[in-house]
Parts: C-alpha cells; structure tokens; sequence
C-alpha cells in the first residue's frame, strides 16, 4: 500500500488520543505530521511561548508519541522546515503481532496470582 | 389459613377476571395477544388478595369486582407511563405491523431489535469480533497496562487502591495511559481526518 500524502500541521491542534487514535487505524507507511516548531523547548515549561493549556497538550502529545514509539507502532523523525524550526512526523509501522489474550483469560490469571 | 375456595365461587373469579381482561384489553386497544396476559395477571392478583375477602360484608363476586377494578387501573397506569416514555405508541413484537401478516419480532433484523432501540446494537458476530479486537490488544499491552486491564475487571477502583498502594490520582493516570494504550491499537477511539483538519 502506497504510504498516504503528506499532511500538514493542522490548524486544530491535535490532542494526544486524536493521535493514539490516528496510531489506531493507521496503515503502515501514513504519516502524520503532530507537531510543527521546536517540541523540547515548546513542551518545556518556563521556556515555551506557547499558552500553558497548550504546552500541557503538548507535553501529552509527546508522550504518547514516544510511548507509541517505544511500543514499535511508529517512527519518529523529524524534519527541518527552517531555523529552529521542525516537523514533526509519525511514520505508522506495520503492527507488531503477540499472541491474543482473552479478557476472561486474563481476568482468570489474575485472580489466581 | 383462608378456607379451601369451593368450585362454584372459583368459576364466578374466573368469569370476572375474563370480564374485566377484556373490559380493559379494549380500553387500552391492545394487540389481541396480550389478552391472555392480561386475564393471567388479573386472575392471579385476585387469587393473592383472596384471603382478604371476608364473606360477611358482601358477595365473592363483589369482591373480586373491587379487586380487579383496582387492578386494571394500576396496569391502565403503568401502560399509559410506558406508552409516554415510547413516544405514545406502544409496539409488540407477537404481533404483526401496518397490515402484515407476520409477527413484528419475525421481521424485524438484529440491528433493528429493540436492544438497538437502547443503544446496545450488537449483534454475535460483531460480538466476536469485538473480543477478537480486544484479545489481541491485550497481547499486546505492555505488562503492567494488562495487570491493570485485569484488575479493573474484577475491581472498583477502591479495592485497586488498597492493593496495589497507589493513591487515586495516581490510579486515575495510570487509566488514562491505559486508554491511550488500547486507543493506539485501535480500541475506544476513533480518527476522522475531517474533524482534525
């Protein structure tokens, strides 16, 4: 499957379960640009410029997409748009395969442990 | 205890719990089927409250006249509140709508049944897969996210508390993760492109 068109930032920014839920029903190879400017210092408080409700979803944003990462459902990168300036895109990857656990299962080990 | 009730005065309840079921099946212009229910649950109200009948003070068939009225008035009640809260209608599925011949619930598909009326628009194969969707998830959950998973399916909240020592808040986030956790595997929340843009 071809990997979709860029996208670009969007107006509205996006909120950490918009990304998780994007994560969700991606194919691998979509890509979706979450954040545009510089993410260590916009996510950072006392140095951000941004409004402090938007660098707390900020902050959100970027730690569910690292967790995503660490989760191997995305690539990171970044790319370079001008002088301190990124975007930052998420690369969807091909969904790692464990084995299923039923919920009764679960709940069944759990009451045993 | 009440004495055995002779035959006689069991064929008048019967008679007047008939008569009054479809005194007031008429009167609430209820689908024909319904009659025998109705003329059961009169009788056996009647049935319950005949240890209060007492000979001197009038006839069984008087008594069982105050009884059903009563009876039909609180069933005229309960299926007028229904009636309300269903937009004025009252629909049933033993029988058969605009001019059909067959029965309402022969017709009707799953996703049309009264269970999607209230929200719960399931049917078993979707059911499957929903647990197909969710076993799998769950495979795929880091550990501690899946402890958790186990936990709040067993467990309020309280209990989740006192056994594992966390304090509530700490409780709550660790759930928000977990949401984010089952969303990134496409459980609990969904994307649309358009609403993002």
């Amino acid at each position: 499957m071809h990997p979709t068109a860029f996208t670009p930032a969007k107006p509205r920014p996006l909120t950490d379960i918009e990304f998780c839920a994007w994560i969700g029903q991606a194919m691998p190879g979509d890509r979706l640009e979450y954040h545009r400017g510089f993410l260590g210092i916009d996510a950072t408080a006392v140095i951000s410029t941004l409004p402090e409700p938007d660098r707390r979803r900020l902050g959100a944003l970027a730690s569910a997409a690292h967790r995503a990462f660490e989760a191997a459902l995305v690539h990171l990168v970044q790319v370079r748009v001008g002088p301190d300036r990124f975007a930052y895109l998420a690369i969807a990857r091909t969904k790692p395969r464990h084995a299923p656990i039923p919920l009764s299962q679960l709940i069944a080990t759990e009451e045993a442990a | 205890m009440f004495p055995p009730i002779s035959p006689a005065d069991l064929a008048t309840l019967i008679d007047e719990a008939a008569f009054a079921a479809s005194r007031l099946h008429r009167k609430l212009v209820l689908p024909a089927a319904d009659l025998d229910d109705l003329r059961q649950d009169l009788l056996l109200d009647l049935i319950c409250r005949l240890p209060g009948f007492d000979a001197r003070r009038g006839s069984i068939g008087a008594f069982a006249n105050i009884v059903l009225r009563n009876q039909s008035s609180r069933i005229a009640i309960r299926h007028h509140r229904q009636r309300r809260a269903q937009g004025g209608t009252v629909i049933s599925l033993d029988a058969p709508i605009s001019g059909g011949t067959e029965p309402l619930g022969c017709v009707q598909a799953e996703a049309d049944g009264l269970a999607t009326w209230h929200g719960q628009d399931r049917s078993a194969v979707e059911d499957a897969e929903s647990h197909h969707d969710l076993a799998r998830a769950l495979g795929d959950l880091p550990d501690d996210m899946r402890g958790l998973c186990a936990a709040l399916g067993t467990c309020a909240v309280p209990e989740i508390v006192s056994r594992i020592g966390i304090s509530r808040s700490a409780l709550y986030r660790h759930i928000a993760r977990l949401r984010l956790d089952l969303a990134m595997r496409g459980l609990g929340a969904e994307w649309d492109g358009s609403k993002a843009a």
